[in-house]
């Protein structure tokens, strides 16, 4: 997908290279184990984990690079979501669902991959649009104009009978989405913006967060860093909207509101902003932390007695939870900073043990 | 910090192995109940909830089904799809349910159904009235309500009939499957039964202020005998009030949205002379000798009654589960399916239940209530005489 750019850097290539690889490795026997032993479940979650850490590391380099705090990427989720799922449905399908449609996208049926990549180019072109007037904007007030935004495409798929079906179910969408190529995305997105935020782009973002002024007056284009970093952020996050459409398959307008706008930044938060090992590992906490409250609310035996289910306990739990993170850890659980894998292999001894960063 | 970073993980993983592991059931038959707790859909769900773990208490009490205890195994949806897709395929995997039922809204059941079906076993919907549903999801999604089309063809009928209403302006949100579908099927009905739209309108779901639809309805040379208002539960009360205070006087039709306390504590007296169709009258007082003797068991488990017709669905859904699994003489999912498609004359609190050959919507009766003096009142049980095709 994207090409390697060598650059001249202080450590040698393979010694660079062993954290990324190790954690890859490390990743595809996860993966490869999931994939022939673990049931359904065990894969649903961990497909699950795949897309929002696209979702999130997206958000990232929008939020936590370029200090644009978006509240409205889950616009472009929807956007990415309602193009791939309309590209893909089957033509008998959409005869049926949806008869109003222009006859040569009716008879159209694409297969998952470009109905993906057309679905992100697509969020990436509104973006484009959006970003160049919004990008403008400075601190609270683009946190407001992307919420706007959300609302402005939430009244759109309400109202565009013709395509959405307005407020009602988008049904039968193929279950494209499978442990591998949402994984692959999902390295895909990590190493794309891993790579641009190491790179004099990433540092401009930053310069551009931490000091406008400053930025300005060293050269840097504020405006061009973050629209960059907008719309590579909008082409993700669309491309895991595409990925969500085949996984659930059935959905509405309302799926794509401020309910899942604010699990993703929870997300982010909670693993910290800046960082993408810290996006990586605030999904991994939020999806396995909820999904164990969860099936704890449900009751269970302590032997002595069997405690009742009480539902909702798991969301004031998480809640709970994320008050404390915030109060002792005010900059999300990895602070900005990066999991070095490097530094925990040769801690370890031994290269070939370690928890990778994604 | 990171070797604790890494035992919390694998402690977590751990945990969740442990979470999945089967616990053996032995000689319990296992249903999967999935109702939306908490979130926006739980006011309808949590009712429906208690009503078919009353019937399974009651099931359980009489001796079970073929010797064994029903045990329900429940997961609360959360009103959210990704959660309800894991707690489904956890109830097909790890539970090994023999049937799944529950939800009261399509998007909820279309989460779980496909679930349910890929691993052959049926899903019945308790409330989910949509008549398309059972399209979307191929043999294994059964409708325990009757479906929109069904509740609108007797709306319309007994507005024609008993209200004599020549004329229907009509309201409605266009923010619900629901609402749409449900305008949709009394148009066609209305106008089949030589009845005129004079003015059709809309709103979005959770509008406040109906001023420029009732300008607009108010300023129509020919006066509508009739308001069809197809809304949801948490407008209908908003809605009513407004069209009331307004200076309308006409009798408001609606559906089984307008099912809610809600109508009456909003609308207070604007709620007078509205009618709409449901599933059945919980009434202590009026209701039939079924509803009368599920309200006292309701009563006595939970200490209050049922809150709407929702509770009594979730009842007659086990009721209607075991009755299949009693016919089909074992808790084999297949033999379950056969048998629920042959279910014939079930009687329940919300009507008899009837399968036809090849349609997995029940043929059930429509209760249609009028509000009168605050209270929700029988008007007439309609079986309608045509219904719209879905």
């Amino acid at each position: 997908m994207q090409p390697e750019s060598p650059r001249g850097g202080s450590p040698s290539l393979p010694s660079r290279l062993a954290g990324p690889a190790v954690s890859l490795a490390l990743l595809a026997i996860i993966l490869a184990i999931a994939s022939f032993f673990a049931g359904d479940y065990l894969q649903r979650i961990l497909i699950i984990i795949g897309i929002n850490t696209i979702l999130v590391v997206s958000l990232n380099l929008s939020n936590g690079f370029t200090g644009v705090f978006s509240l409205g990427h889950v616009g472009f989720m929807a956007i990415g979501a309602y193009t791939a799922a309309v590209l893909t449905l089957p033509v008998s399908l959409k005869v049926v669902n949806l008869p109003s449609l222009p006859h040569w996208l009716q008879q159209l049926a694409l297969p998952f991959l470009p109905a993906t990549l057309i679905a992100g180019l697509l969020a990436m072109l509104v973006a484009f649009l959006v970003g160049l007037s919004l990008m403008r904007l400075k601190g609270a007030y683009i946190s407001v104009a992307t919420l706007g935004f959300l609302v402005i495409v939430q009244v759109i798929l309400v109202n565009w009978d013709q395509v959405t079906r307005g407020a009602r179910t988008f049904a039968g969408v193929p279950p494209h989405s499978t442990l591998w190529n949402v994984w692959i995305w999902a390295v895909v997105a990590v190493y794309i913006v891993w790579r641009l935020g190491a790179s004099a782009f990433g540092r401009d973002m930053r310069a551009a967060r931490d000091n406008e002024v400053a930025a300005l007056s060293l050269g840097i284009s504020v405006l061009r860093s973050r629209l960059l970093a907008f719309c590579l952020s909008a082409f993700l996050t669309g491309v895991a909207g595409s990925l969500w459409a085949h996984f659930i398959t059935s959905f509405s307008p309302k799926s794509f509101y401020f309910t899942q706008a604010f699990n993703i930044i929870t997300m982010l938060v909670i693993g910290g902003l800046g960082s993408v090992s810290g996006s990586v590992i605030g999904v991994f906490f939020i999806t396995v932390l909820s999904e164990l409250l969860r099936n704890a609310e449900r009751g269970f035996d302590l032997g002595v007695f069997r405690l009742p289910p009480i539902y909702g306990a798991s969301q004031i739990l998480m809640a709970v939870l994320f008050v404390l993170v915030i109060v002792f850890r005010p900059a999300g659980l990895l602070g900005g900073r990066e999991i070095d894998v490097r530094a925990i292999l040769r801690r370890l001894g031994a290269p070939r043990r370690g928890k990778g960063a994604a | 910090m990171k070797t604790r970073l890494a035992i919390v993980l694998v402690a977590a993983v751990a945990l969740l192995a442990a979470g999945c592991g089967g616990k053996g059931g032995g000689n319990a038959i296992k249903i999967g109940m999935l109702y939306n707790m908490t979130g926006a859909q739980a006011s309808l769900d949590a009712p429906s909830a208690n009503g078919a773990k009353l019937a399974a208490k009651e099931l359980n009490a009489a001796g079970g089904v073929l010797g064994k205890k029903i045990e329900l195994v429940a997961f609360d949806g959360k009103t959210d799809a990704a959660t309800i897709g894991n707690s489904a395929t956890q109830l097909a995997q790890t539970d090994k349910v023999v049937a799944m039922f529950g939800f009261s809204d399509s998007d909820m059941t279309m989460a779980a159904a496909p679930i349910a079906a890929k691993a052959g076993v049926v899903f019945v919907t308790s409330g989910a009235t949509s008549p398309k549903l059972p399209d979307q999801v191929p043999e294994y999604l059964y409708l325990a309500c009757f479906g929109d089309n069904v509740q609108a063809a007797a709306a319309a009928e007994y507005s024609v009939n008993a209200l004599q209403a020549k004329s229907v302006y009509l309201l409605i949100d266009k923010g619900m499957e629901y609402t749409l579908l449900l305008g949709k099927y009394f148009k066609e009905r209305f106008v089949e039964l030589g009845g005129k739209v004079v003015l059709e309108d809309n709103y979005q779901t959770g509008d406040k202020d109906f001023s420029a639809q009732l300008t607009k309805l108010k300023g129509l040379k020919a006066k509508p005998d009739l308001l069809f208002i197809s809304s949801g539960p948490d407008d209908v009360g908003t809605i009513v009030k407004q069209v009331r205070d307004s200076g309308l006087t006409q009798p408001i039709m609606g559906g089984d949205g307008y099912d809610t306390p809600l109508l009456v504590e909003v609308a207070g007296a604007g709620a007078e002379n509205v009618y709409f169709t449901t599933h059945s009258l919980i009434d202590a007082d009026l209701g039939t000798d079924a509803v009368k003797k599920f309200i006292t068991a309701y009563q006595a488990e939970y200490k209050n009654a049922p809150e709407n017709a929702f509770a009594g669905l979730g009842y007659d859904t086990v009721k209607l589960l075991a009755d299949a699994i009693k016919r089909a003489g074992s808790a084999d999912p297949k033999a379950i399916r056969t048998a629920l498609q042959a279910t014939k004359g079930l009687a329940g609190v919300t009507g008899e239940i009837s399968y036809q050959e090849g349609s997995r919507i029940p043929q059930k009766g429509v209760t249609v209530i009028l509000v009168k003096d605050g209270k929700f009142t029988l008007a007439q049980e309609v079986v309608p005489q045509k219904v719209p095709t879905p």
